[in-house]
């Protein structure tokens, strides 16, 4: 199957001395493609600035117009996270448009397996609000893209860190599932599994915390039980994934002990949710080891596109089957207290 | 009008964060209410291997003592997240912040701006009072 990636561009100026997201991350992506050789079968595309109205169906307007100004008064710290340069306001409209030029071309051919590859990492950017290394929430800028057409967007995050941002854009909206998993506590320490979706989407969002040290196996078994019911019931007509490989037993962010064999395994699970070819894109979010990173983008390409290559074996037996136990009694219990709650008109 | 009991205030043993703190005490003392200090642990700290608690600990004490204010009525809550959430979830349990406070850094270098301010952030966003203080 053909790999619809988007075409590179020039993200060397979105750089901070020191600071883990860097451009280095976006060769070892760039490497994995190689890794695959993928030859007539890799398409790209782009690049592609995305537009003030593209930005606004997930941004406000006023943040837009402050990012623009702070990075050409020459940029600085956001927060003690995150970083903007004189460039990065360029790069970040890149990086968001390329997402919308790789689900562009998807529709177009009706067929292959997306990869967005971009910097910086996207899914904690809120509304108004740029944090945790993201200025422009890249995958929720396509997702609306979608929804304005009237498809049914699911989003798949498997980051390490809870994608605080995509949750909040689509939190009362019935037209996204947001299914995160992600360690817990951490960063950003949201992602609890009673948060379930605003009143008019409540269970599209899906939230499944891991205790550190977490194997492959028990993320599985949390997309299986708890996930893989909503999703068959919602239906998806497109398939996002926030593919954050930070949950690798390399990455120094963090604590999960994934290995590439399980993003290979992860990268088939999505797949399958698809409803046909053309319908799956990745979208580059964390990873800062750059071999795991290099080596699970490969795994996860490969799998998905039904491409052979070598990577780990999965990883089994670490902690975590418990917490699924009470993540599945969580969230039951919140969700009937919120369809309790919206009867009376007394949830938001 | 709800009776002042718990004062949350935004701490990184920055002066100005310092300053916040002095007057969260003041206040506290006048109207018996509690202080809770909330710090954040952001992906720098992790990336670093930066453990704060201890420092934070031995700032507070030193304030408390310079304040004369009770180290009993004051509890610190380290949270994961960027400074701004970080507080803006104080207003929940189990803090439950009745008044939020912060310094008055955080303009950043483009005084203009509101991007990277988190005491703008939260005037715009919190759901009770916040009290941002200068630092003289």
């Amino acid at each position: 199957m053909m790999l619809i990636a988007n075409a590179p561009y020039d993200d060397a100026g979105h750089e901070e001395s020191g600071h883990p997201e860097r451009p280095d991350r976006m060769s070892a992506a760039r490497g994995a493609l190689d890794d695959l050789h993928l030859a007539e079968d890799l398409r790209e595309v782009g690049p592609y600035l995305a537009s003030r109205s593209e930005l606004m169906r997930v941004h406000a307007g006023t943040y837009l117009d402050e990012l623009g100004a702070f990075c050409y008064a020459g940029g600085g710290d956001i927060d003690v996270d995150t970083y903007a340069t004189y460039d990065s306001w360029l790069i970040a409209q890149n990086a968001a448009g390329a997402g919308l030029a790789v689900i562009g071309e998807l529709e177009r051919l009706q067929d292959g397996v997306g990869f967005v590859a971009t910097r910086p990492p996207g899914h904690h950017a809120l509304r108004d609000r740029g944090m945790g290394f993201c200025l422009l929430n890249n995958i929720a800028i396509a997702a609306a893209s979608l929804t304005a057409k009237g498809e049914r967007v699911l989003i798949v995050d498997w980051d390490v860190h809870h994608g605080n941002g995509t949750q909040s854009i689509f939190w009362d909206n019935p037209d996204v599932l947001y299914v995160s998993t992600h360690q817990s506590p951490l960063f950003p320490g949201s992602g609890a599994p009673y948060e379930i979706g605003g009143m008019k989407a409540l269970g599209r969002t899906i939230n499944i915390p891991l205790p550190a040290g977490a194997t492959g196996d028990v993320l599985r078994r949390g997309l299986a039980e708890i996930a893989t019911p909503v999703i068959d019931d919602f239906a998806p007509t497109w398939v996002l994934v926030s593919a954050g490989f930070d949950s690798h037993r390399d990455d120094p962010m963090a604590d999960l002990a994934l290995t590439s064999g399980d993003f290979a395994l992860l990268g088939r699970s999505v797949a399958q949710f698809a409803p046909r070819r053309g319908r799956l894109a990745f979208f580059l979010e964390g990873g800062y080891n750059l071999g795991a990173l290099r080596t699970s983008v490969a795994a996860t390409l490969a799998s998905a596109l039904d491409e052979s290559i070598e990577f780990e074996r999965p990883s089994s037996g670490g902690p975590g089957m418990t917490t699924i136990d009470s993540t599945l009694e969580e969230r039951s219990v919140a969700l009937r207290i919120a369809h309790e709650a919206a009867a009376k008109g007394d949830y938001s | 009008m709800k009776t002042l009991e718990t004062i949350a205030v935004g701490f990184d043993d920055s002066p100005d964060s310092r300053a916040a703190v002095r007057w969260a005490f003041s206040l506290a003392s006048r109207v018996e209410a509690n202080v809770v200090i909330v710090h954040a642990v952001g992906l720098m700290d992790r990336f670093e291997g930066r453990d704060d608690a201890p420092a934070i600990e031995e700032s507070l004490h030193r304030l408390c003592d310079d304040c004369d204010f009770e180290r009993e009525r004051v509890r610190v809550h380290i949270s994961n997240g960027d400074a701004c959430s970080v507080l803006l979830r104080a207003v929940d349990d189990p803090i439950a912040a009745d008044l939020l406070v912060v310094g008055s850094r955080g303009q950043g270098k483009h005084p203009g701006l509101l991007l990277g301010s988190t005491s703008l952030e939260l005037a715009e966003h919190a759901s009770v009072p916040v009290v941002i203080v200068p630092t003289l």
